[in-house]
């Protein structure tokens, strides 16, 4: 019996860790170009919601630090992008990118294209599509490009296993579904996704990260 | 025997999934910076500053320095809020901490000089 548990949990281990392709197959260029300095550009936002726009901006910058990269202050780039009507990464996305590199000194620029963007009010379940794409500044080229459709479970818990318990956490979960939790739902998407991303020059394992794997460059997953 | 074959089987798991510590503390700035260039009040710029002041004096991340961007952004609102030579000094510092910010920091510092 315990043999079949050994042999249930190694395979368990082999399927959820299961090294399907390594980072260095799946974005050599990351590691031709090794960016440095990113500028993250307002997301492209094929949905209804005029906000996710706005929502998810922000959220790209501290998951990009973590991955070990230089990311410019998305505040203040914004301020650069609106006075030069750059507002708009539409114009940008297969355009030249040398002048990003010429007035910010960004080696790449992190484009996200929004495709789907849901929350349910009563699950505390928002649902974000969104696709990154990394260029570069140098060559124009992709160097890396995922998309991930995300469901972020925003609910609170409270603990409580009574009615009232149930009806609090409702009620907190509408509160944090209306605020700024779509921030944090978009930040989580964000780090869910870019998970395979070879780390920067900050980061604990940059160039040392070639042969870990790399995930799919579809992903669909819910997140709490 | 069988005890060594599932600790290591745990160990691997460890290994092979390991989750990372994060390389900055980022305490609720990113909420504060949000709200505030939603809202732009008096009172959310307060709040984002005081985030600011906690992301710089107390980093507990991996790399114990203040993260890429914190001090550029802190340093620009107080020349705003008329700080001029602290805010200054912050984006030197920016300049100093990170390189690679050179151009736009450069830019930013000239812009608020005039």
């Amino acid at each position: 019996m315990k043999k079949y548990i050994i042999l249930g949990l190694v395979t368990l281990l082999m399927s959820s860790c299961a090294e399907q392709i390594t980072r260095v197959a799946q974005y050599p260029k990351m590691y031709e170009e090794k960016p440095v300095a990113i500028a993250v550009m307002p997301p492209i936002n094929q949905t209804n919601h005029v906000e996710a726009k706005d929502y998810f901006y922000t959220t790209l910058y501290a998951p990009l630090c973590e991955k070990g990269y230089y990311v410019y202050s998305p505040m203040m780039t914004m301020e650069m992008f609106q006075s030069e009507s750059a507002y708009d990464a539409e114009q940008f996305i297969e355009a030249d990118l040398s002048q990003f590199r010429n007035v910010l000194g960004a080696d790449a620029a992190m484009f996200t294209i929004i495709k789907s963007w849901s929350r349910s009010k009563i699950g505390g379940k928002l649902t974000a599509g969104v696709e990154y794409i990394l260029r570069s500044t140098k060559t124009g080229e992709t160097l890396y490009r995922r998309e991930g459709l995300i469901s972020v479970d925003t609910s609170v818990n409270s603990g409580g296993s009574s009615l009232f318990g149930a009806l609090v956490d409702l009620a907190a979960t509408a509160i944090s579904t209306a605020a700024t939790d779509k921030v944090v739902a978009g930040r989580r998407c964000t780090v869910f996704v870019l998970s395979d991303m070879p780390e920067g020059k900050y980061g604990m394992l940059y160039d040392k990260d070639q042969q870990k794997p790399a995930g799919k460059s579809y992903v669909k997953a819910t997140v709490k | 025997m069988k005890k060594i074959v599932i600790s290591a089987i745990c160990v691997m798991a460890l290994v092979s999934c390991e989750t990372q510590q994060s390389l900055y503390s980022w305490y609720d700035s990113e909420d504060a910076t949000y709200t505030y260039t939603k809202r732009g009040t008096e009172e959310t710029l307060t709040k984002a500053m005081a985030q600011y002041e906690k992301v710089i004096n107390k980093q507990k991340g991996l790399r114990k320095v203040v993260p890429p961007g914190v001090n550029a952004e802190y340093g620009y609102l107080l020349c705003k809020a008329g700080k001029k030579e602290e805010g200054l000094a912050l984006l030197r510092a920016e300049i100093k901490a990170y390189p690679e910010s050179e151009k736009f920091i450069s830019r930013i510092i000239k812009q608020l000089e005039k």
